[in-house]
């Protein structure tokens, strides 16, 4: 007995139908892809923000090839791992699945109440403190290749190698893979996409509280896209990025000086 | 430290168990050899014991907390005949333990109650009473061999209730209205009049399975694919069971015979050879040369050595099981030997002691409840924040100096008060402050204690925000 491979319906032109007749959307969509430069075709975690969509190839951070995160200075690293848990809090909230976070020495845990706080659910969250950067690769790669889970984040001490990060692009599965390492540790790698990110002070509601984590963010590196600039807004009930305007004199609070 | 038990030597110098061991050594002149008590040994010994008494009756029992020292009881009943009657039983036993080299005192008596007894505080080491003379057997003992806690055994002989011969003759009515109905029940039970159910040791069921080889075993395929032989083998009975294997041992015993012993565990209970087989190659992996074959393995043995439920599982018609992330984080504990962990909230409201790290298991954790702001990082230790300069005592800070650093605080939310667990230890009350940086870091500061003049309150920096 013989199944057909897919659920696609088989398309049979009428005789008469010359190059006019209208194309399927599907089979455009998988030429497009099929021509499209590597890297940018596949599944993205769109960040919901169009003027960011719009300058990553595909709409969105591929899913698959790894991202490096980096704080713009020292002091920044607890809002540049709060931007990339905010990324996976993100991509964990579409879909059921869990994600992984291996920490080399020299990075503590993260504290869960705070990533409750965050919009991450903890209990989905599996944590590996691997003995250095080349176990955290090797945990990454080994969790891509099993391609069970919906990320993986790895805390590096040293930077991306161009080597690792050939190895993890290599081993990609759609899974949003992150970098995250320290300040100034730059070199040459396979990464899709280049983030700096530092604190901004946070907007304040009417009661001078923030509701909402804010960073500064530089999308220093693109392949197959633009770079630019923005102050991001995290929303983590809602999942959500917001780009701010310049709201931060808004408030009658903000300051409080 | 205290003495916690005597060879015959020390018992022949006078010491006791419970003396004081700064106490013994000043007062006996000779030196005297020490070691550590390891109570968890002596269980597991005790154990032993008890499974191989199972040799003369299946129900052995071992001594519970009531009877707050180490021994067995052996049920015989019905099991005598075949040792040649009760005398035969106790001699054979007797017999055995002596080759053993381990001293033991037996009764044999028609309640547990009276066998304790008569075993612990009878005048011979080797007593068998018979049906009816159970009560005049156990008059002459003390009140201590009924199994009654100390302040009980303290009152009864402050009483003049030192035999139990004294205390069966006293008028039950006062005895249990003094005494409560426990004291009643232990005499009754001793007497036979009640019934004292035991708990049954139960041997363990071992699964298992060993193949030796003709030709040595050298390479690591050839290792895991012993391994998986074995446990297809082992599979099928833990099927029959119900159960999966949660750690397995490997022991590896070479030609010159040394062996070397594997020990794998699992995220969740599993039973397929194909699982196995692929942990057991990341661990040899792992070991690479750390592993010495030598000329090769002549023996490979697979033991369980924790089990777990394991209900069958209805799976699919045609698509194999669907994997799951435990397989990855059992794989990712054989390669690098630490498992992957979770964090799951805990019912405190100290932010230290609030969550805590478990191994990692699939499934969802348990609900989070929500809390005032909690940062994304929480520093292991609170750092002292120094030269803090507030606006009022009672304040937020507006400028302090933290890891040789002056942060000008430019927004402040607070306080949020978080008193200690009195009942764990005593402190000062700490008052929480979300503090902005300019640069618009966000730390998380505590103010310990209440300010007083004479005593100005101490800063302390104790968490990161994102």
């Amino acid at each position: 007995m013989e199944f057909p491979d897919d659920g696609a319906e088989p398309v049979s032109l009428p005789a008469g139908a010359g190059p006019s007749a209208p194309v399927p959307a599907a089979r455009i969509a998988a030429l497009r892809a099929g021509i499209a430069p590597r890297g940018t075709a596949g599944p993205v975690l769109s960040l919901g923000a169009p003027e960011i969509d719009g300058r990553l190839p595909g709409g969105g951070l591929g899913l698959g090839p790894p991202h490096e995160i980096a704080p713009a200075a020292e002091g920044d690293e607890a809002a540049a791992l709060g931007f990339a848990l905010a990324l996976v809090a993100r991509h964990l909230a579409a879909g059921p699945g869990e994600a992984l976070l291996v920490l080399a020495p020299g990075h503590p845990l993260p504290y869960g109440h705070g990533l409750a706080a965050l919009g991450l659910d903890p209990g989905r969250l599996l944590l590996l403190e691997a003995a250095g950067d080349a176990e955290v690769f090797g945990a990454l790669e080994a969790a891509l290749h099993a391609g069970l889970l919906r990320a993986v984040v790895g805390l590096v001490a040293e930077g991306l190698p161009l080597i690792a990060g050939r190895r993890l692009q290599l081993a990609g599965t759609g899974a949003l893979a992150l970098i995250l390492r320290p300040a100034g540790a730059e070199r040459p790698n396979g990464a899709a996409t280049r983030w700096r990110i530092a604190a901004a002070p946070a907007v304040r509601d009417r009661f001078g509280r923030a509701p909402a984590a804010r960073w500064e963010t530089r999308l220093e590196r693109c392949r197959n896209g633009r770079t630019g600039a923005w102050l991001m807004e995290w929303w983590g009930a809602a999942h959500r990025f917001d780009l701010s305007p310049g709201l931060a004199g808004h408030a009658p609070a903000a300051g409080g000086r | 430290m205290r003495l916690t038990a005597l060879d015959p030597a020390a018992r022949a110098l006078g010491l006791s168990a419970g003396e004081p061991l700064g106490r013994v050594r000043a007062r006996i002149g000779v030196p005297i050899r020490i070691r550590p008590a390891d109570p968890a040994a002596d269980g597991a010994a005790l154990e032993r014991l008890g499974l191989w008494a199972q040799r003369y009756t299946p129900r052995v029992a071992l001594y519970g907390s009531a009877e707050a020292c180490h021994g067995l009881h052996l049920d015989v009943t019905g099991a005598c005949h075949l040792h040649g009657g009760e005398a035969g039983l106790l001699d054979d036993l007797g017999r055995r333990l002596a080759a053993g080299r381990i001293p033991a005192r037996l009764a044999l008596a028609e309640t547990a109650g009276a066998a304790y007894a008569l075993a612990r505080f009878g005048t011979a080491e080797r007593v068998r009473v018979a049906g009816d003379g159970t009560a005049a057997a156990l008059a002459p003992l003390p009140v201590e061999a009924l199994r009654c806690d100390a302040p009980t055994v303290i009152a009864l002989k402050r009483l003049g209730l030192k035999r139990i011969g004294a205390l069966a003759a006293a008028p039950r009515g006062p005895l249990a209205r003094r005494f409560g109905m426990s004291l009643v029940l232990r005499l009754d039970q001793a007497l036979g009049l009640r019934p004292e159910p035991l708990v049954p040791l139960a041997a363990p069921r071992r699964y298992g399975a060993a193949q030796g080889f003709l030709e040595p075993v050298l390479a690591q395929g050839g290792v895991v694919a012993a391994a998986r032989d074995l446990m297809g083998r082992i599979a099928p009975r833990l099927a029959a069971d119900g159960l999966g294997a949660c750690a397995l041992r490997l022991t590896l015993t070479r030609v010159d015979g040394a062996s070397t012993v594997l020990d794998l565990g699992l995220s969740q209970p599993a039973r397929a050879p194909a699982r196995v087989a692929e942990l057991l190659r990341l661990r040899l992996e792992r070991l690479g040369p750390g592993l010495d074959a030598g000329f090769g393995f002549e023996n490979i043995r697979l033991d369980v050595t924790a089990l777990d439920r394991m209900p069958e599982l209805q799976g699919g018609l045609a698509a194999p099981p669907e994997p799951e992330t435990g397989a990855l984080a059992d794989t990712l504990r054989q390669r690098f030997g630490r498992a992957p962990v979770r964090l799951e909230p805990r019912a405190s409201h100290l932010p230290e002691r609030a969550d805590r790290v478990v191994p990692w298991q699939r499934g969802p954790g348990p609900a989070w409840p929500g809390t005032g702001p909690r940062p994304l990082v929480l520093l292991p230790r609170s750092e002292p924040a120094e030269d803090v300069i507030a606006a009022v005592p009672e304040g937020p800070p507006r400028r302090f100096r933290w890891r040789a650093q002056v942060h000008r605080v430019a927004h402040a939310e607070g306080p949020e008060r978080i008193a200690p667990e009195w009942w764990r230890e005593a402190g000062p009350e700490r008052d929480y402050y979300v503090v902005e940086c300019e640069a618009g870091r966000r730390l998380w500061l505590y103010r310990s204690g209440v300010h007083a003049p004479d005593r100005p309150a101490a800063w302390f920096v104790h968490g990161l925000f994102a």
